[in-house]
Parts: structure tokens; C-alpha cells; sequence
């Protein structure tokens, strides 16, 4: 007996034993395991990191952000101007692109796509509602767009990016019921991206074929194939990275597992700065919470350094204030808040309101806002105020966060890079213009929105940033969130690869520039 | 006509009970405190946008609208389109359909084929040294949690030893879809690389979710046996004579035989209740990962059309096997 | 009645199975009761030692630590109330719905029990777990929820079988007579019908507890249980997962833990089902 089961595992041992790896390799194929699923293609419908990789491999914008610090370089367009009272601007365009079907890209496409955008209300298009109306954009000639903008905004340049467009022909073609082509492109890619839709399923992820007559041309080694897998479980993703399976995946593994990564001889970790605060989101508009003592009181009892040396072990910098230190707008000599009890205990000692027990909703799956969850519960019990920890997946907790009632008191979370300007944080996180959007802490503060109107407005660079500088230390003084870090970026891909440019934008899944050494 | 009354019976209330489903699993996702609409949109959403969407998705009309206008869909087919893939429901799950049939039939067969032989022996051998480890073992097999034995299995093969994969169905995206089902396919294409590879792949899940249902199946093969063994017929044909082995072979397995066909499909809804959390750990792109993901991003129109597949599923296997038992057995027939 | 169960007790109390299924139950129950002065840092439960983190088992930590540098052992002592609470109260609270509706509806026959068939052929025909996931979902993740989530779904099993046993306990003769004595039937059902299926109820519910604490921890496995830094089995494993296979101790620990109570009630079910109902003895009679 015990010989059928012997025989039994060996067969299933037999079965699975030799599994290639680096064969892909050979074939200029790279894989990338992704923590989010590719379950739409559509880059006017989705607009989160997790699933950036589809928008930018497949889809190009007029500008692009590449490299980091991250510069904006010519893309579709390949110079604008705009008008003194900073409303009007011209994009001149690239002429004799083509997308993947051998049609020619012209200024019609990138009408077509602007004004899918602001029809479809999805993903990016909250960058422009607010200042482009439908029908306002026009094509002097084939190869001019002219955007004309309700107000001058100091931050249109920089959202410029997410303009992708796609091909209009072929969507229109594709049209059902005045749907925008939404079934469609969900599926499938009408583009003039750096790479052609080869397979997809939703349920695994997507193949794409080099385009070889990109108009940008190609490095002489750039993979022929990439292929972006859905893989969940972190711990899945770390292990084909060391035993081959992978060549790459996020770069924003918790510090454990890059520690793991670090010892594999196949893999390489690529160091870089990047732009993304972590830090508790307060609700600052509810009892209690409104109360600057209490809030104080809350970030002297988080324990900084406990957090950032023992369980991210010193793997990122802290960041005391809302805007990453790396970039301009962040105050230079703020000194943040440290794990100080008895300044907490002197905090709440002025608190008059009674206490009621705090809650924090923390995002499933990422366990580092379980663990920092964790610690200022821990602390928080010292001095006498309980905490309750609620986990919901990203989209629920993002859900409440947009609403006033439904919000939780706090919820540690991440503020990434949608576009490089203080105002990407800051400004959205505490200007009332943004409450029920990206403001989730309904922080209605008169001097604030003074500052950040004030530097949406103009395009001086200087004043700009003493605004920035200015609201960033207010909002970090009064404890209107608790800030914690800002992260590293360490991009673990396979060690035979080169050419990775990583932007904070795109985290390094811009694979066109990429090659096996 | 026992049997056919049966069947129409069974027909007749098929309805009534996915209705009764819908209903309750309508009135779960309702109460859900998340906005789906907010889900829908994503976090940079304005208030006019999230105010057009609901009124186009129909989430501003009362709950008996909305419940009557379901009913109206599923009815003519149309599950709806998921929130978060913004993709058509019947859609995913057909092409998660196959992923799930190939594991739980991967499974079945290997609880089969590791149940009734060990099933046999241990009765044939009661009471000996391998009895008892067999029947430490079964007794084990039901206490152990699924997603802790996939979790072991993957320490075991995937880490430590590296003879299998960790997670999905197989490198890359596998051979021409004709059936959905890997090995098939690979098959049907001849291509013993992604055959090998789609075996190696289902080999961990298919054990975890094989092994607790071998121990039921062992258990009731044991049982089984030992009755048919001592019952007045068997003593009889050994009166008369006949070798052991025929005995065994011929009577024995015969009856065993069919009380495992009756418990199949007490055993599909086993598989199918651990499938959804095995799936989740192996990463297998089938309808359980699909529905706790689903669930997970409160896709309110997701949940209820799995629900309504998995229930149709349970319930129809349930009748096949009634109707099989009804042809092995036909003094059985209720 | 008698001889037979002083048969059925004295083969209880040589089984070893039985013993040993009891045995764990009972060192649950210990480490439950006592865990405050059992665990080593009792404190751990809610308190960290971050400069601690993953520990393998040593002289100080038995079982290791965990991500926040708590001490595992202590943790899985206090785990195992929420493990009780959860299989007591979900289970208790199914069986005390399901119960009397399956008495009525077995008692009375008609359109009461088929109604009952059909609302329970509707429960039954999704699994436990996704029903389960989805009220939880619902719900919010707590304790309080997870019990909810168990018991809705896990009634109409017991409805199910106590209909079963009462359709057919109706037509012996003890009951005909006593209805035909005059016994209302409040009377029939509570002193006739229900102690002669009361074995099988016990024997399904020690089962039936082992089946509930495994629900359980797969609900706390997928972030649906007790919040963090809760100690619960299932929701220990799932943080344990990004840690190996370096931390093995890590999922090993609630693993084995749940491993063993289960054991426990599925070893005392089956017992009992010999002590109690020697009708469907385990391995049909031959010993």
C-alpha cells in the first residue's frame, strides 16, 4: 500500500518536475507579475497604478513622463505654446504616426479621445471636467489641437499625459448604441502604442507584440513579447521571481520580501526615490476629530520609528509632511511629529469633548496599513483612546472614503504620483475644492484653500512653491493627517535585465525601453 | 415512471428555487454599506459624475425596481455588467466555467482513484496496522482546513522542493482555447509542453481538494464493504465455495460501487465549497476566485450571477446523480 | 433501552478515538479558561515588540513570533476562545432556529414542510462558504458578524435533519398512541418526539462544530473575521502566508491548532454516534 502512495507522488513529482525557466528569455519575452488584475483595457475607463502597465505599454499620450526625477518629454505632440492668460494651448503634433492598423494618426483622434473622456465621466477624466467643456477642443489643421481651457490651470500641463489616445476609426467602427466603443475597447486595443494586443483574458492577463513601426523606434535588443500575468498573492509573485518564472514585478513589495529578493542571485532590486506618502488620512471634519488636541494627540502616540526602522527596516525615509520631501512645495525645515506619550497625554489632557472610541478602516492585502494600523492602536490604548480596526479591500474603503457619513476616521494608505506637482497632494487631499473626490479628510480650512487656489491659478514657479511650502506645514502642524514616509522604490526584476527607466508615474512598467543584457 | 416523475418534479421546483436565490442573494448585496457606483468610478469621481451614473445604472429607482428589473435580465440572459471589470457577468463566468470543471473533475478522479482502492483494503485488512493508519489518516483529512493544506502543499512541492508551481493553470497562456479545458486542448493540439505544464500546474490544487473528499470516500467504501461482506448473500456465495477474490471483486465492489455514486454528490458540494478557497490560494483563474473577488469589491451584480450558476451547477449534478443511482439501484429509487 | 447503553458506554469510554477526540476538546476548553495564565505574555495579544519580528521557536518564545513581534503561543491561547465562541454560539444559535421549525414542519407535514424544503433547497443549493463570505462582506468583518453569517446559513441544515427523523418517528406507535390519548402536540413534539432524535442532533453537533470552526477560519483567512490584532486562527495563517517559507513556525502554529480542535469534534462525533444511535455505527457493526 504504502508503495501506491510512494508511486503516487512521484508521479505527480514526475509530472511536474523539470519547469523551464529563462526559457522566455531566449525569446526576448518578458514576464511581469502584477498585484491587481488586468479585468479592463480601456485607458479612458481605468486610471489606477495597479493597472497602469495596459495604458502605458499599449496607449500613447501627446506628452509622456519618463525617468526620475520625472521629466515630461515630447510624444505624440512635439511642441505646444500657450496663451498670457494661461487658457489657450496648442499642441503641434507629430506627423506620419501610425497605429497599429497602418492608418494615420491626426489631430481628429486626439478630439475623438479628449471628448471620450469627458463623456464617459471614467478613470483620468476627472483631471479635465472641471476645466475643459465638451466640444471646446478644436483642430485648426491635421496635425493642431487647441485646448481651451474654462480657467487658467496651473496644472493642465502636467495632466497632459493622460491624454492617451486611441484610434478613432477603428473605435468608431466598433461603436454600439452610443457607447463610446466601451465593450469593445475593454477587450481590445485600437492604438498607436508601443506594443499590439496578441492575447488577453481577463482572468490571466495580457500578451503584447512588439510595434515595430512605433514612431519612436526601438532599442536594438527591446523584448519582442510582454506578457503581464495577474498574480495576487505577494508571496507567489516573490517566489517566481527567485525560482525564474517572473522577470519583473512591483516595485513596492513590502521590505520583507525585498529582502528575500536581495539574496537571489537571478533577481536585482533597482533603488530609486519616488513619490508616494504614506501617512493616515484623518477625517477632519467629524466630532472629535475636528479637535487639533486630539488629533496631535494621536500622532505623538504613532510610533515612527518603530515602524519605519524594525518593520520596514529603514527601507524608507520619513516624511513629515504631505508633500514627498524629493520634490519642490515640501517644507525644508518642518520637524514632524515623534512617539512621545507624555506629549500625547498632555495633548488629550485639553481635549473637552468626551472620548468615543476611533475607527480606522485598513486596505486588505496590504498588510503594512494592518501593521501601522496596528502600532497607533497599540499606542493610542496607552493614553487611554481605543481604536477599532476594520479591513475592506481598496475599492470599498476608497468608497467610504468619499463619503462624509460612511468615512472612517482614519485610514492609512499611500498618496501616489498621478501627475509630478504638489498639488497631486497637498492640494487634493486638503483643498475643499476636492472634498468628495481625492479629499477624503473634508478639511474646510479658509487659509488653505486661499493658498492652493492661489497657486492653481498662476504658472510663477517661485510663488508657486512658497504657497505649497506654506500649506503643507500648516496642514502637517495641525495634524490633519498623521504623515509617516515617503517610499523607495525597489523594482525587482530579473539580473540579465537592463534599461529600465523608472518613473514615479508608470513605476517602471514603461517596458520599451527594457532589454536582456 | 417513478423516475420520470422524479425528474419533472425535480424540474418543476428548479425554478422556484433559483428564484428564491436570487431574492436572497439580491437582498445580501443590497444591504452592503459600500456604493457601487463610487466603486465603479474610482476615487477621482465628481459628485455630477457618480449622480449620472447611478441614474444610468438604475441604482436611484427603489429596491423592487431594481429587484423586478433584475429578474427581467437574468431572465432574457443578461447578468449584467460586473463594476469593476466593467465587463458583461456571463461573459466571465464562461470563461472561468471550464478552470473550475477541470479541478473539481481533476479532483474527483483522484478521489476516486485514491478512495475506493484504500476504501476496500482497509475493510478486506480490518483491524490490521493499515486499517488504522488509514483511518487516522481519512479521519485527518476531513479535519484539516483546505486553505491550510494548499498552503502546506505549496511549502512542501512548490518552495522547498520545487517540483511543482505555485499558482496558476499554466505558463503562459497555454494551448488554442477549443474546450477551455487545458489538458484537453494540449491534446487537441498535440503539444505535450503545455500538456506538462497544464498537469504540473493542477497536480497541488487537485490533491487539496482531492484529499478530504478521498477520506469521505474511503470512509464510505469501508463501511460499505464491511456490510456487504457480512451480509447473508456474501456468506452464502462463500458457502458455495466460490474463491475470495471473485467474491470480492464481483459483489463487494459492485455495491461499494454504487453507495459512492450516491455519495458523489454529497462530494461535489465538499469540492465545490473548498474550490472557492483553493482557487483563491492557488491563484486558479475559476469561477472561485472570481467570486471572492467579486464579493471582496462588493460587485453586487457579480455575486448574484455566480450564485445563480453555482446553485444551477450543485442542483443539476444533484439530479444527474439521482438518476444514475436510479439506474445502478433501482430499488433505491425515491 | 438499558443494556444497550451500558454497551454503548463502556465501548465510549474504551474508544480510544473517542478518548483522544475528547482530550483535545478538553485541552481547548483549558486553554481557553485559563489562557491569561497559561500564555507566557498575555500581554501579546494586543501588545507588540516590533524590534522582536519572526523569531523562530526558541527558549523564550515556544512558538515563535509573529509579524509585530507578539508571541505566538500566547496568541493561539487566547485564539482559542474566539474559537470557541464562534463554533458554540454559530452552531447553538442554528440548531435553536432550525430545530423547532423542522419539528413543526415534520410534525404537521402539508404546505408548512414544503415550504420549508424548498426555502431550505434554496440555502443548500450554494455552498456554506459563499453565502457565508457574502453576508460577512455585508455585515462588516467582526466576530459578532462571522457568528451571524454561520447561523443564517447554517439553519436550514438542521431544520433539514430534525424533519427528516420527526417525518419518520410519526408513524411508530408510541407516538400514534399518544396522539391518539389526546397529548396536544406541543407535548408530543417537546416529550415524545424530540428526546428519541435527540442523539442524532448531538452527534450531528459535535460534527457540525468542527465544519463551523473551519468555515471560520477560512472567513478569517480572507480578511472576513475579527479584525487585527484579533488572534484568530484563520486570519493568523493568512498574515503568515508573505512569510514563508523562511517563518515556517508562522502558519504552522494556527494550523495545527485548528487542525486539532476539529480532530477533536469530529472524533467525539463519531463516538457518539456509536454511544448514542448504535443504529449506523461507525464501520457497520464489526469490531
Amino acid at each position: 500500500m504504502k508503495r501506491t502512495i510512494l508511486a503516487l507522488l512521484a508521479a505527480i513529482a514526475a509530472a511536474s518536475a523539470p519547469v523551464v525557466a529563462g526559457e522566455a528569455w531566449a525569446q526576448g519575452k518578458y514576464v511581469h507579475a502584477n498585484n491587481s488584475g488586468y479585468d479592463n483595457l480601456d485607458p479612458h475607463a481605468i486610471f489606477d497604478v495597479g493597472r497602469a502597465a495596459s495604458r502605458i505599454n499599449f496607449y500613447d499620450g501627446l506628452y509622456r513622463w519618463v525617468d526620475n526625477p520625472p521629466k515630461m518629454i515630447p510624444w505624440l505632440a512635439e511642441s505646444h505654446t500657450a496663451s498670457a492668460d494661461g487658457k489657450t494651448w496648442t499642441f503641434k503634433l507629430r506627423k506620419g504616426v501610425k497605429f497599429h492598423d497602418g492608418s494615420e494618426f491626426t489631430a481628429d483622434d486626439v478630439i475623438y479621445s479628449i471628448e471620450r473622456m469627458l463623456a464617459m465621466k471614467k478613470g483620468a477624466a476627472s483631471l479635465f471636467l472641471p476645466i475643459i467643456a465638451p466640444g471646446s477642443t478644436k483642430a485648426p489643421d491635421k496635425y493642431t489641437v487647441v485646448f481651451t481651457l474654462k480657467e487658467p490651470s496651473a496644472i493642465f500641463l502636467a495632466t497632459v499625459p493622460e491624454i492617451l489616445v486611441v484610434n478613432s476609426k477603428l473605435v468608431k467602427k466598433n461603436e454600439k448604441d452610443g457607447d463610446w466603443g466601451q465593450a469593445w475597447l475593454a477587450r481590445n486595443v485600437a492604438s498607436s502604442g508601443s506594443y499590439k494586443l496578441k492575447r488577453y483574458d481577463p482572468a490571466i492577463g495580457f500578451v503584447g507584440e512588439r510595434f515595430k513601426e512605433h514612431f519612436a523606434g526601438w532599442g536594438p535588443k527591446a523584448f519582442d513579447e510582454i506578457e503581464f500575468r495577474t498574480v495576487l498573492e505577494t508571496n507567489t509573485r516573490v517566489q517566481g521571481m527567485i525560482k525564474g518564472d517572473f522577470q519583473g514585478t512591483d516595485g513596492y513589495l513590502p521590505y520583507d520580501q525585498i529582502l528575500r529578493l536581495k539574496e537571489a542571485k537571478n533577481v536585482q532590486i533597482l533603488e530609486a526615490e519616488s513619490m508616494r506618502v504614506f501617512y493616515f488620512s484623518m477625517h477632519n471634519g467629524r466630532s472629535l476629530m475636528n479637535d487639533v488636541h486630539f488629533r496631535k494627540a494621536l500622532a505623538y502616540a504613532f510610533d515612527y520609528d518603530g515602524f519605519i526602522k524594525d518593520i520596514l527596516k529603514g527601507a524608507v525615509a520619513r516624511n513629515p509632511s504631505p508633500n514627498p520631501n524629493n520634490l519642490w512645495g515640501a517644507p525644508k525645515d518642518l520637524k514632524g511629529f515623534t512617539y512621545d506619550l507624555e506629549k500625547a497625554k498632555a495633548e488629550l489632557a485639553q481635549v473637552k469633548e468626551p472620548l468615543r472610541p476611533i475607527t480606522i478602516g485598513t486596505l486588505a492585502g496590504f498588510s503594512e496599513t494592518e501593521q501601522a494600523a496596528a502600532l497607533l492602536q497599540n499606542g493610542a490604548k496607552k493614553i487611554g483612546i481605543e481604536i477599532k480596526i476594520e479591513s475592506a479591500p481598496w475599492p470599498v474603503v476608497q468608497s467610504r472614503m468619499q463619503d462624509r457619513d460612511k468615512n472612517y476616521d482614519m485610514v492609512p494608505l499611500w498618496k501616489s504620483t498621478y501627475y509630478v506637482d504638489p498639488n497631486n497632494w497637498v492640494g487634493e487631499l486638503y483643498g475643499s475644492r476636492y472634498i468628495g473626490t481625492r479629499n477624503s479628510s473634508y478639511t474646510k480650512d479658509a487659509e488653505l484653500d486661499k493658498w492652493i487656489d492661489e497657486a492653481l491659478a498662476t504658472n510663477d514657479q517661485e510663488k508657486r512653491r512658497v504657497l505649497y511650502e506654506k500649506a503643507a506645514t500648516k496642514v502637517a502642524e495641525q495634524a490633519m493627517g498623521i504623515f509617516v514616509y515617503n517610499t523607495k522604490w525597489y523594482g525587482p526584476y530579473a539580473a540579465n535585465i537592463g534599461g529600465i527607466r523608472f518613473s514615479p508615474i508608470g513605476s517602471g512598467q514603461d517596458m520599451r525601453w527594457a532589454y536582456y543584457k | 415512471m417513478r423516475r420520470l416523475e422524479m425528474i419533472l418534479s425535480r424540474l418543476v421546483w428548479f425554478v422556484p428555487t433559483m428564484a428564491g436565490l436570487v431574492i436572497i442573494v439580491f437582498l445580501i448585496s443590497n444591504v452592503i454599506p459600500t456604493d457601487p457606483v463610487r466603486v465603479l468610478l474610482g476615487e477621482n469621481a465628481t459628485a455630477p459624475q457618480i449622480e449620472a451614473m447611478r441614474i444610468k445604472l438604475g441604482y436611484d429607482q427603489p429596491v423592487w425596481v431594481q429587484l423586478a428589473r433584475h429578474f427581467r435580465d437574468i431572465v432574457s440572459g443578461n447578468l449584467g455588467i460586473s463594476i469593476y471589470s466593467q465587463r458583461p457577468i456571463s461573459e466571465d463566468l464562461i470563461s472561468r466555467l471550464p478552470a473550475t470543471l477541470e479541478l473539481t473533475l481533476a479532483a474527483i478522479t483522484l478521489s476516486v482513484a485514491l478512495g475506493i482502492p484504500l476504501g476496500v483494503i482497509s475493510a478486506l485488512k480490518r483491524n490490521s496496522l493499515l486499517d488504522h493508519i488509514l483511518r487516522v489518516i481519512s479521519v485527518s483529512g476531513l479535519a484539516i482546513a483546505a486553505f491550510w493544506l494548499a498552503l502546506l502543499l505549496q511549502f512542501f512541492f512548490a518552495m522547498k522542493l520545487g517540483v511543482a508551481p505555485l499558482n496558476s493553470r499554466i505558463d503562459g497562456f497555454g494551448p488554442t482555447p477549443v474546450t477551455g479545458f487545458m489538458i484537453i486542448d494540449s491534446l487537441l493540439d498535440w503539444d505535450m509542453e503545455s500538456l506538462h505544464s497544464a498537469l504540473s500546474h493542477i497536480a497541488l490544487p487537485a490533491l487539496t481538494l482531492a484529499l478530504p473528499a478521498a477520506a469521505t470516500i474511503v470512509r464510505f467504501t469501508r463501511a460499505g464493504v464491511l456490510d456487504v461482506i457480512n451480509s447473508n448473500h456474501v456468506l452464502y456465495q462463500r458457502a458455495m465455495g466460490l474463491p475470495p477474490g471473485l467474491i470480492v471483486w464481483k459483489y463487494v465492489l459492485r455495491n461499494a460501487l454504487i453507495s459512492t455514486v450516491t455519495q458523489i454528490g454529497l462530494i461535489f458540494g465538499v469540492l465545490v465549497t473548498n474550490a472557492v478557497i483553493v482557487e483563491t490560494v492557488f491563484d486558479w483563474p475559476g469561477m472561485g476566485t472570481f467570486a471572492v473577488q467579486s464579493i471582496l469589491q462588493s460587485d453586487h451584480k457579480a455575486i448574484i450571477g455566480f450564485t445563480i450558476w453555482i446553485g444551477a451547477l450543485i442542483v443539476i449534478v444533484n439530479l444527474l446523480v439521482d438518476i444514475t443511482h436510479s439506474f445502478i439501484d433501482p430499488r433505491g429509487t425515491r | 433501552m438499558m443494556p444497550g447503553w451500558r454497551r454503548g458506554l463502556g465501548r465510549f469510554a474504551s474508544d480510544r478515538a473517542s478518548a483522544l477526540g475528547l482530550a483535545l476538546l478538553l485541552a481547548l476548553v483549558v486553554a481557553a479558561v485559563f489562557a491569561p495564565i497559561l500564555a507566557p505574555f498575555p500581554g501579546d495579544v494586543a501588545d507588540f515588540h516590533t524590534a522582536n519580528r519572526l523569531r523562530p521557536p526558541d527558549a523564550v518564545n515556544w512558538l515563535g513570533t509573529d509579524r509585530m513581534g507578539s508571541d505566538l503561543l500566547s496568541r493561539i491561547l487566547f485564539g482559542a476562545r474566539i474559537t470557541i465562541t464562534i463554533a458554540v454560539v454559530a452552531v447553538g444559535s442554528a440548531v435553536l432556529v432550525g430545530v423547532p421549525i423542522g419539528l413543526v414542519a415534520g410534525y404537521y407535514g402539508g404546505w408548512p414542510s414544503n415550504l420549508l424544503m424548498r426555502v431550505s433547497d434554496v440555502f443548500l443549493a450554494v455552498p456554506q462558504i459563499v453565502l457565508a463570505i457574502a453576508i460577512a462582506q455585508t455585515l462588516g468583518p467582526s466576530i459578532e458578524n462571522v457568528i451571524l453569517a454561520l447561523s443564517i446559513t447554517y439553519w436550514p441544515f438542521w431544520a433539514r435533519l430534525v424533519f427528516a427523523e420527526t417525518r419518520s418517528l410519526k408513524n411508530e406507535v408510541f407516538i400514534e398512541s399518544a396522539i391518539a390519548l389526546g397529548a396536544s402536540p406541543l407535548r408530543v413534539m417537546t416529550l415524545h418526539v424530540l428526546p428519541n432524535i435527540a442523539s442524532a442532533i448531538i452527534v450531528r453537533t459535535s460534527i457540525g462544530m468542527g465544519g463551523t470552526i473551519l468555515t471560520a477560519a477560512a472567513l478569517g483567512f480572507l480578511g472576513l473575521g475579527a479584525p487585527p490584532p484579533t488572534p484568530e486562527w484563520g486570519r493568523m495563517i493568512a498574515e503568515s502566508r508573505e512569510f514563508l517559507p523562511e517563518a515556517w513556525w508562522y502558519a504552522t502554529v494556527p494550523g495545527v491548532a485548528i487542525f486539532m480542535v476539529v480532530m477533536g469534534f469530529n472524533l467525539l462525533g463519531d463516538g457518539l454516534r456509536d454511544f448514542l444511535d448504535p443504529r449506523i455505527r461507525r464501520g457497520a457493526g464489526v469490531k
